[in-house]
């Protein structure tokens, strides 16, 4: 129950994660999450596949990502700028075509969904748990990660020791849209089976605010999703057992406590010196 | 470039994004612009829905153009507009359980608790990024969180309506609604409030001297260092005026056309704000014009979607669009000037 | 070894603009030897240096190591084939430990596993040779600069580094550490390394150089073995003709001015730019600060003006130095970063300094017709070619753009003026327009600090001269302070 809830939001910030170590803040997380569960859909109804599905909701993450790099990364231009448009874009663009193709009241689309692997876990669980380890060993460990944090904390140093900065911030980026559209289409295919405009409904925000409550650890980060997933479980877990609670406060808790954080160290060391600078080469 | 000649290629350029849109999405052309015209301009009905939607369009997006202008780029408009109405809804609910809800100035007095409502909101973000550098971007999003947590809080709880059933504040009685001029159509005096502060707005940012040092700051925040003006400083009002500005929308909706707080009280309009002000170029009398365009627009697909499938998404298209269309043969390329160090902090 | 062995350029062309960087330059830097390449700022070397590091591209011209060709441009290139550079501003990433930034450098691609201790091996290697010990796991951000420039120098040293350039690299280190540098490169030239040394200061060359090559604006002037030279003719290529000592103004009746005590002002990155620093500087007085660029110039400058924290005592006739109850116009070295809002327009930057004046205003308004009025007046006055007040900052040509930041510092007199380079970019008419104002802005009383890394200027308007080197302020004693010689 609590990892069903987490997973979307684990996932996608664990990319996230990623893309900030490499000094690129993807506001636009949200808008691939949300073409990531529509796609998936619409990919696996199509197709009667969730595996194709996942697929088409990877892919939709991804390329929206990628748009958002040529802007930012080639062009410069301010992350948050873009990172509105995409956000805005995704909604737009699910929205009118499931309104066109499925009637605006939106008929009850059900789709295959994941089958269960172990129990009651599923493949993006498992999946989930083991990109959070191997993410962390690809930061601490590979060349990749260690060029990639490089370029978040100093582009210039990348730049030096021979890598193109701009390349890895491609990668970065790219790895934070295929999580959100990983995490996206387990929204409709893992856990509704179906899809409403604006499923998403913030997650890809929450997503950004816990990798700062994680400070950037991959594990960590995951943590801190877990967390909001069991707020958001024992909201329904204490409403079902009709105990009056300010679960709103409850869920409100984690973001209350990631800025306390941020009062009481300020941004710090942990966050990566470059984040949402743009680096023009030979400046 | 004179403001004229900018306005009328801010709306080519948008009524040109608008047509590729509905090719793009398959719709017949001729009859969607005829639906969305009609829905938008038609009969005062029409017109007053445009107007109902363009206000807190309007507000967010001026709320924008300040604090951007100043360099610091608020994402945080639509916690200001939440937490703004909620601290309204407080002096409401106050005012009717002193039985003062007749007293004169009452709304007045309201909106300006949502004012500073949004002011403190922003400030928290300001403050995090002038004294402790942390990114804008980021402390906004968990603010934005925490402020509709706590409506949902305050609405369930200490501002719950009396009969304690529904999740909402109780219904403002008129005599705190602001003014409508027309007793059939929802236009209200918070409409001709929005077009003051665009004027307002520009008078402030082109005419004093503090406007022209806000400007100065977010143009290059150094050479107002070494000239005596501390951007620290000038970027925190900067961002308390912004929250200001939407803590304002978020009163204005709130008095103007809503009249009560439920949870569906955020329909995103802090942050439809950002793509209006960026489409008016950080101009307040552009943003005017922007958030007219757009607020029209979505008035007009309201009309389109009772007729055919497609409805009020098409205008996120739009925004979307246009924006990467702006900045990208624009190429708004200039890097986010950094908070100034600061100066008690000890070297290593 | 060959005579095709080293690094050779020959005929070296490059040009920016119209401005020519390098005028036909050649040079042979050999194995086992410290080849100084001497001049003053603007000279050349700074492009030189990037085209043998491949950051330049130049115009004509060949550069050879070991007989063959370098592939020019391409620095990755350069460095793969043993060309190394130790910049003044170091690539090190700071959040990372000491081994992390020397494994960076020798990644092999991406997909690879970091192995950052086997990787950073070759370097703590060097160490050890040279006599430097290190803690691998410490963070870069927790050493000093001249601990961290020699983080820079073993990352040089982990490849197999050929040829080792380095970039005024006693800029930024105490005199111990100096020494210590200079015990490594001899070390560096017995183990058969080309040592290229970008320098400015005479002492430094002449003592730790085994060959010198002076380049003055743009053109090569001279090589000679170390042997055949002295202070007096390096002086003498650098900058031609020396000018005679100034006779000194006779200035019994001046009135007392700006005074500093003991200054010492901290850098940006928190280093003493400034050290102890004392002068005097009378009203009716310019005090010419003469030296090389980024030798706290800067931080003085902005110490004066009371931007910058000072400690140490500042004063001006007995009181603070502060911009309210006294007149302080500042024409600051960066016209770009530190002196124009880029977005704005001509009358908009005039206004920087121009706002704080009581016609311009009425209340908390703007007075627009005086400020039209007072705009196109300085316009005119100060001659900037553009066609109104209205225009873009940055339509602009450099010299224009100066002479704004220039007009609006001397608009008024100031009691206090304190302006950095006040005519670069400035062509001949300009530039005496500007000297003669700074002369009046002096005779009506102003304390003028005037620095400067055109000697020509100097001499030409200051009373009195003194040189900022490695953040000291040292008397003017001919040629060896202008080059900081001797401490």
């Amino acid at each position: 129950m609590i990892l069903q809830y987490a997973t979307p939001v684990a996932l996608a910030a664990t990319g996230e994660t990623i893309g900030q170590k490499s000094g690129v803040i993807y506001i636009g997380l949200e808008g691939s999450m949300l073409a990531g569960a529509f796609f998936a859909m619409l990919a696996a109804q199509s197709t009667g596949s969730p595996w194709i599905g996942l697929v088409a909701g990877i892919t939709a993450g991804l390329l929206l990502a990628l748009l958002f790099g040529w802007f930012t990364i080639r062009r410069g231009i301010d992350q948050v700028v873009v990172g509105t448009a995409i956000n805005l874009l995704a909604l737009g663009v699910t929205g009118t075509i499931y309104r066109t193709q499925f009637g605006k009241s939106g008929t009850l689309l059900s789709v295959a969904k994941l089958p269960p692997v172990f129990g009651k876990i599923d493949a993006v669980e498992i999946l989930l748990l083991l990109s959070a380890i191997g993410l962390t060993w690809v930061l601490q460990k590979s060349s990749l990660g260690l060029a990639l944090r490089a370029t978040g904390e100093y582009p210039k140093a990348a730049e030096a020791a021979g890598f193109s900065v701009a390349r890895l911030r491609f990668i970065g980026v790219a790895c934070s849209g295929i999580f959100a559209g990983l995490a996206g289409a387990y929204l409709s295919l893992g856990i509704s089976g179906s899809f409403a405009e604006n499923m998403t409904a913030g997650r890809g925000f929450v997503a950004i605010a816990m990798v700062t409550f994680g400070r950037w650890k991959p594990m960590w980060v995951l943590a801190a999703a877990l967390l909001i997933g069991f707020a958001e479980s024992l909201q329904f877990t204490l409403q079902a057992a009709g105990v009056q609670a300010p679960y709103q406060l409850l869920i409100a808790l984690p973001y209350l406590v990631a800025l306390t954080v941020l009062v009481v160290v300020g941004r710090g060391t942990v966050a990566p010196a470059a984040l949402a600078e743009p680096y023009v080469k030979g400046d | 470039m004179n403001g004229f000649l900018r306005f009328g290629l801010l709306l080519a350029g948008l009524i040109v994004v608008l047509l590729l849109t509905l090719a793009a999405f398959q719709l017949p052309i001729v009859d969607s612009v005829k639906l969305i015209f009609d829905g938008a301009f038609s009969d005062k009905f029409a017109w007053s829905r445009s107007a109902v939607k363009m206000t807190p369009l309007l507000l967010t997006g001026l709320g924008m153009v300040i604090a951007w202008r100043a360099g610091v780029y608020n994402i945080g408009g639509e916690g200001q507009f939440v937490l703004g109405a909620i601290f309204g809804a407080a002096v409401g609910k106050g005012l009717i359980g002193a039985n003062a809800a007749a007293m004169p100035g009452g709304s007045l007095l309201i909106l300006v608790v949502c004012a500073i409502g949004g002011a403190l909101w922003a400030w928290i973000a300001g403050w995090l990024y002038v004294r402790r550098g942390v990114e804008v971007v980021i402390s906004t999003i968990l603010l934005n969180f925490i402020a509709i947590q706590l409506l949902g809080f305050a609405v369930s709880g200490p501002l719950q309506e009396q009969k304690g059933q529904v999740p909402q504040t109780d219904l403002l009685p008129e005599s705190l609604m602001l003014a409508r001029f027309d007793r059939q159509t929802d236009v209200h005096l918070g409409t001709v409030l929005a077009l003051v502060m665009a004027v307002v707005l520009t008078t402030f940012l082109y005419r004093t001297v503090a406007g022209y040092r806000l400007r100065l700051v977010g143009d290059n925040p150094k050479v107002a260092r070494v000239n005596y003006i501390d951007p620290g400083r000038v970027q925190l009002s900067a961002m308390a005026l912004s929250g200001a500005m939407c803590g304002l929308a978020g009163g204005v909706e709130y008095l103007g056309l809503v009249g009560q707080l439920g949870t569906t009280f955020p329909q995103q309009w802090g942050f439809l704000g950002i793509p209006v002000a960026l489409l008016g170029g950080l101009n307040p009398m552009l943003t005017a014009g922007a958030a007219f365009f757009f607020g029209a627009l979505f008035a007009g697909t309201e009309n389109l979607a009772r007729f055919t499938p497609a409805g009020t998404t098409i205008v996120y298209v739009i925004q979307a669009t246009a924006v990467l269309a702006y900045v990208g043969l624009s190429g708004l390329k200039k890097a986010r000037p950094k908070p100034e160090e600061e100066t008690e902090s000890t070297p290593s | 070894m060959t005579a095709k062995s080293g690094l050779h350029v020959e005929n070296i062309v490059k040009r920016f603009g119209s401005l020519t960087a390098l005028d036909n330059v050649s040079a042979s830097f050999r194995p086992g030897e410290i080849h100084a390449v001497l001049g003053e700022n603007g000279a050349g070397k700074s492009t030189l240096m990037g085209i043998l590091s491949g950051f330049v591209v130049p115009d004509s011209g060949t550069v050879m190591l070991n007989g063959n060709p370098v592939p020019v441009g391409r620095p990755f290139d350069c460095k793969r084939l043993g060309i190394e550079m130790i910049h003044q501003h170091f690539t090190l990433v700071s959040e990372f430990t000491i081994a992390e930034n020397f494994a960076l450098s020798r990644l092999p691609g991406l997909l690879s596993s970091s192995e950052v201790s086997a990787r950073a091996e070759p370097s703590l290697a060097a160490a050890t040779r040279l006599g430097w010990e290190l803690e691998p796991g410490r963070r870069v951000s927790s050493l000093s600069v001249g601990a961290q420039q020699r983080i820079e120098i073993l990352k040089a040293l982990g490849g197999d580094a050929q040829v080792i350039i380095f970039d005024e690299p006693t800029a930024v280190l105490s005199p111990d550490e100096v020494e210590d540098l200079f015990r490594v490169l001899r070390q560096l030239k017995t183990d058969g390394h080309v040592v290229i040394l970008i320098a400015h200061k005479l002492s430094e060359v002449l003592s730790i150089a085994d060959h010198v090559t002076v380049l003055r604006r743009g053109r090569w002037i001279a090589s000679a073995p170390i042997a055949q030279v002295d202070e007096r003719k390096l002086a003498e290529w650098m900058v031609g003709e020396l000018p005679p000592p100034l006779a000194q103004r006779k200035g019994t009746e001046l009135v007392p001015g700006l005074v500093g005590q003991d200054l010492t002002v901290l850098g940006d990155r928190g280093e003493a730019a400034i050290k102890n620093c004392c002068f005097e500087i009378k009203r009716g007085e310019i005090l010419g600060i003469g030296g090389v660029d980024g030798n706290g110039q800067l931080e003085l400058a902005e110490a004066l003006v009371a931007v910058r924290p000072v400690s140490g005592e500042l004063s001006f006739a007995g009181k603070t130095v502060n911009a309210e109850e006294m007149r302080i116009s500042y024409v600051p070295q960066d016209r770009q970063h530190d002196g124009l809002a880029m977005g704005m327009t001509i009358e908009e930057n005039l206004l920087i300094t121009g706002h704080r004046k009581p016609m311009l205003r009425k209340g908390p308004f703007l007075n627009f017709r005086a400020l039209h009025q007072w705009a196109n007046e300085l316009v005119k006055r100060f001659s900037v070619k553009a066609n109104s007040p209205a225009d873009r900052v940055a339509g602009l040509s450099g010299g224009n753009q100066q002479k704004v930041v220039v007009s609006r510092a001397l608009d008024e007199q100031p009691d206090l003026l304190v302006v950095v380079n006040p005519t670069r970019g400035l062509d001949i008419r300009a530039t005496e327009y500007v000297h003669s104002k700074i002369q009046e802005a002096r005779d009506a009383g102003a304390a003028v600090a005037l620095f400067s890394t055109d000697l020509d200027e100097i001499y030409a308007l200051a009373d009195r001269v003194m040189f900022l080197s490695r953040g000291e302020l040292i008397a003017d004693t001919g040629a060896e302070s202008l080059f900081g010689a001797k401490t």
